[in-house]
C-alpha cells in the first residue's frame, strides 16, 4: 500500500545464439522492463553496439501495416471488440500467410470502388449546384454560348439594373440573391460591365450542358441517387467481411504485434559480435522466477544477475494497491504517476474521492440513478480507462446514496425522517416552513474536514521528506513541514481562545493571563511564532504562502456550496413542476389541466436530468480538485515514469 | 436620508432586503468574475484538447480552479441570509 512495488534491477548476458529463447520466455512472462541501451556517440567509440532486429522483422510489420490498413477501413478497434472465442497462434500463423493476401485485395478493391463513387456523387452535386440559378430562367442552356456577336453575362446583384444600350435581360429575386442573365452586342460590353458593376455584379459561370436546366438537375439527382445504392452495395458486401473476419483480423493483429515486437527486441539490447546484454527491472518478488525460467529457457547458457539500485536510477513504478482501490489509480494517473521513493496516495483518495462525492451529492435518488448509469454503462465502454472510471463513479455513487440517507434526501424531497447530519433542506416556495439549512453547522463540518485533510497532507509531507531528502536540508524540510502544522493549530487555538463558535472547542472562559489572552491564545502564538520560524528556516519564500493556510482550508467549504446548489435546484426543479404545475390542477382536472400536468412531469424529468449532469460534475470535479490543489501540493510531487514490461496481456490468442 | 415616517416593521423588513441585497451582490459579482478567469481557461483547454484529446481529464479540471471564486462568493452569500 502507500509505497509502489518494489524493483529488481536485472542483468541478462548470454551469447547470441541464446537471443531468440530469451527473448521469448520474457515476452511469454510479461514482467521484465526493457531499460533501452543507448549507444554512446562519441567518434572511435569501440564497445557495446545496438542489435539487429531477428530474422522475419520486415514480413512481420509489413503484416502488421496491412491488417492494421484493413482495420482501418472496417473501423474495427481491438479496444471495444468482445472476446468470443481465444484462437490457437499456430493457426493463426498459418491462415496469416494463406488468407490475408487475399482479404487484403478483396478490401482494397472495394474501397477504391467506394471512393470512386463517391467522388462521382460529389461531381454530380457540384453540377447540380452550378445549374440550379438558372432554373427560373427560361430556356435551353445551348443559348447561353456560340455567339460571335453577343456577349452573355450571368450572375448576382444587389438590386435591378437598368441598361441604357440594346441589351435582353433576365432578373429573377431567389433565395440567393438576385440573379441575372443579360445579353448584348459585343460593342455594349463595357457600359454593360460598368452598369453591373454599379448593382455589385458577381460572376457565375455558365455551366457546360445544353437542355433546360430543370431537365438537367433531374437527370442528375436520378444518377446520384443509383450511384448512392451502388455505394450502398458496395457498404453492405465491406459489412459481410467484416462480419466473417473481425475476430480473425483482431487475433492476427495481436500475433503480428507480439511478433513485431519481439524480433524488434534487440534494437535495445547492448551487443558485441557474439554475447548480447539485457537490462530492465523486474517486480522484485518476480526475480527468482524469471531466472529459473530464463535458465531453463537455455539449459543454463546465460547469466542472470541483480544490479544494485543507485540513487539517480530512474525506478519504474508500478501501482501495489488493494484491489478495491486499484481504479483510483486512474485519478493518479491524470494528475501524475508517484516517484518510487514517494508515498503513493492511491490509497487515500479511494476512501476520500467517495465520501467528498457523498457529502457534495449526498442524495438517494441522484445516488441510485448514478449507479444503475455506471453498472449499465460497463457493457458499452470497454477499455481499461472507461472501466476505471466506472468503478470510481461506482464506488461514489454509494456513498452518495448512505450520505443521501444521513442528509435525508431523495430528489429534494426529505426522507421520512430527520437529517442526522446538518440539514441542508431549503425554504423553498411561499408556503415552505421548517428550519431552513442549518448553515453554521455545514460550515463548521466542511471546515473540521479542510484542517484535517491538510493536516493530513502535511504530515505525509514529513514522511516523505524524511525518506527522500538527505543530511541537513532533510531536518529543515521535515521542520518546516511540522512549522506549516504548527501555523495552523496554533491559529486555531488562537482564534479559539477569542471566539466562540459552533461545533468548535470553546476557550473564550478561561481567565486572560498576559496582554488579554488567556492560556489557549499564548499556546497559540507560541506555535505560529515556533511555526514561522520553521518555515523561515527551510526558505523564506515560503512565508509568502502563509495565507494558504486559511484559504485552503476555506476552500472546503465548496463541499456545502457546491452541495447546497444542488439541492437548491432540485428543490425548485421540484417546486416549478408539483407545486406549481401539477397539484393545483389535480384538484380539478380539466383538459387545460392535463396539458399543465404533462407539462409539469417533463419539467421535473428534464430538471432532475440536468440537475444530475451538473451534480455528476461539480460533485466529481470539486472532490477531485480538493484533492489535486489542497492536497496533493502539501506533499505529492509525481513524475514517476511507467513501468510498461516486455510482453503483452494476450485477449484474442493463446499458445 | 432617514424617513421619520418609518416604523420599526418597515426598517426591518428593508434590513432583510439589504442582507437580500448584499447576498445577490456577493454570488452576482463573483459569478462574473470566475466566468471572466474561466474565459480564457476554457478556449485555452479546448484549444489543448483539439492537438492532444489525452489532456481532456486534466483540462477539464483546469477549467474548474476558478469557480473556487464565485463558491467563495456563495459561501459569504449563505452565511448572509442564514
Amino acid at each position: 500500500m502507500l509505497k509502489p512495488e518494489q524493483m529488481s534491477r536485472l542483468l541478462i548476458v548470454a551469447s547470441k545464439d541464446q537471443i531468440t529463447p530469451v527473448i521469448t520466455e520474457l515476452y511469454r512472462h510479461n514482467l521484465f522492463h526493457i531499460e533501452d541501451y543507448v549507444e554512446a556517440a562519441a567518434k572511435g567509440y569501440e564497445g557495446f553496439k545496438i542489435g539487429t532486429p531477428l530474422s522475419g522483422a520486415t514480413e512481420a510489420s509489413g503484416d502488421l501495416v496491412k491488417i492494421r490498413a484493413i482495420q482501418n477501413a472496417f473501423s474495427i478497434y481491438s479496444d471495444d471488440f468482445e472476446v468470443t472465442q481465444r484462437q490457437k497462434q499456430s493457426g493463426l500463423q498459418v491462415q496469416i500467410e494463406r488468407e490475408l493476401p487475399a482479404i487484403e485485395l478483396e478490401v482494397e478493391g472495394l474501397t477504391v470502388k467506394r471512393s470512386k463513387l463517391e467522388t462521382k456523387v460529389k461531381e454530380f452535386e457540384q453540377k447540380i449546384a452550378e445549374l440550379t440559378p438558372f432554373i427560373g430562367i427560361p430556356g435551353d442552356l445551348d443559348l447561353y454560348r456560340g455567339y460571335s456577336r453577343f456577349i452573355v453575362f450571368a450572375g448576382y446583384v444587389a438590386h435591378e439594373v437598368s441598361i441604357s444600350v440594346a441589351n435582353e435581360m433576365f432578373f429573377g429575386k431567389g433565395k440567393a440573391g438576385n440573379f441575372i442573365v443579360v445579353v448584348t452586342p459585343i460593342e455594349h460590353r463595357n457600359v454593360v460591365e460598368g452598369a453591373l458593376q454599379g448593382a455589385g455584379f458577381q460572376a457565375v459561370t455558365i455551366p457546360d450542358e445544353s437542355g433546360i436546366p430543370q431537365e438537367r438537375i433531374d437527370f442528375y439527382s436520378g444518377e446520384i441517387t443509383l450511384i448512392k445504392k451502388e455505394i450502398e452495395d458496395v457498404n453492405q458486401k465491406m459489412d459481410a467481411i467484416k462480419e466473417k473476419h473481425a475476430s480473425f483480423l483482431v487475433a492476427c493483429e495481436e500475433v503480428l504485434k507480439g511478433q513485431v515486437e519481439r524480433t524488434e527486441a534487440p534494437l535495445r539490447f547492448a551487443t558485441t559480435n557474439e554475447t548480447f546484454v539485457a537490462e530492465g527491472w523486474v517486480p522484485a518478488a518476480s526475480v527468482v522466477t524469471i531466472s529459473q525460467a530464463l535458465e531453463k529457457a537455455t539449459n543454463g547458457k546465460i547469466f542472470v544477475t541483480e544490479l544494485a539500485v543507485g540513487e539517480k536510477d530512474v525506478v519504474p513504478v508500478e501501482y501495489n494497491n488493494p484491489s478495491f482501490a486499484r481504479p483510483s489509480q486512474l485519478l493518479i494517473d491524470t494528475y501524475s504517476r508517484p516517484k518510487y521513493n514517494e508515498l503513493d496516495p492511491t490509497i487515500m483518495i479511494s476512501i476520500v474521492f467517495p465520501i467528498f462525492f457523498g457529502l457534495i451529492l449526498g442524495d438517494v435518488g441522484y445516488g441510485a440513478l448514478l449507479l444503475v448509469l455506471c453498472l449499465g454503462l460497463r457493457k458499452y465502454l470497454k477499455g481499461e480507462g472507461g472501466q476505471q472510471l466506472l468503478a470510481v463513479l461506482r464506488n461514489a455513487s454509494i456513498s452518495s446514496i448512505i450520505f443521501g440517507v444521513l442528509y435525508s434526501e431523495f430528489l429534494g424531497f426529505a426522507l421520512p425522517w430527520p437529517a442526522l447530519l446538518p440539514s441542508r433542506h431549503l425554504n423553498i416556495g411561499a408556503h415552505a416552513t421548517g428550519h431552513g439549512p442549518n448553515i453554521p453547522g455545514l460550515m463548521m463540518m466542511a471546515i473540521w474536514i479542510g484542517i484535517v485533510h491538510v493536516t493530513l497532507g502535511r504530515i505525509l509531507s514529513i514522511v516523505n521528506h524524511a525518506q527522500q531528502d538527505h543530511g541537513a536540508h532533510r531536518i529543515k524540510a521535515v521542520l518546516a513541514n511540522v512549522g506549516w502544522v504548527l501555523m495552523i493549530w496554533g491559529t486555531l487555538l488562537l482564534i479559539w481562545s477569542m471566539i466562540p463558535m459552533p461545533l468548535m472547542p470553546d476557550f473564550t472562559g478561561l481567565p486572560p493571563v498576559l496582554m488579554g489572552l488567556n492560556v489557549t491564545g499564548l499556546i497559540g502564538i507560541v506555535a505560529i511564532v515556533v511555526g514561522v520560524i520553521f518555515i523561515a528556516r527551510d526558505s523564506g519564500l515560503e512565508l509568502v504562502e502563509l495565507p494558504s493556510i486559511f484559504s485552503h482550508v476555506l476552500s472546503y467549504t465548496r463541499i456545502v456550496a457546491v452541495g447546497l446548489s444542488s439541492v437548491a435546484i432540485a428543490m425548485v426543479v421540484n417546486f416549478i413542476a408539483i407545486g406549481m404545475l401539477i397539484s393545483p390542477q389535480l384538484e380539478n382536472i380539466t383538459i387545460i389541466g392535463v396539458l399543465f400536468i404533462i407539462i409539469g412531469i417533463v419539467v421535473f424529468l428534464i430538471g432532475h436530468a440536468l440537475n444530475m449532469a451538473l451534480g455528476i460534475l461539480g460533485g466529481g470535479l470539486h472532490s477531485l480538485r480538493l484533492h489535486y490543489v489542497e492536497f496533493f501540493t502539501k506533499f505529492y510531487k509525481g513524475g514517476g515514469r511507467k513501468y510498461n514490461p516486455f510482453g503483452m496481456k494476450r485477449r484474442f490468442t493463446e499458445d | 436620508m432617514v424617513d421619520v415616517n418609518m416604523t420599526l416593521e418597515m426598517v426591518e423588513a428593508s434590513q432583510v432586503g439589504m442582507k437580500a441585497l448584499a447576498a445577490a451582490i456577493a454570488v452576482g459579482s463573483t459569478g462574473i468574475a470566475a466566468a471572466l478567469a474561466e474565459m480564457a481557461i476554457g478556449s485555452a483547454a479546448v484549444g489543448a484538447t483539439a492537438e492532444n484529446k489525452d489532456v481532456f481529464g486534466l483540462v477539464l479540471l483546469l477549467t474548474v480552479i476558478p469557480e473556487t471564486i464565485v463558491i467563495f462568493g456563495l459561501v459569504v452569500a449563505l452565511l448572509l441570509i442564514f
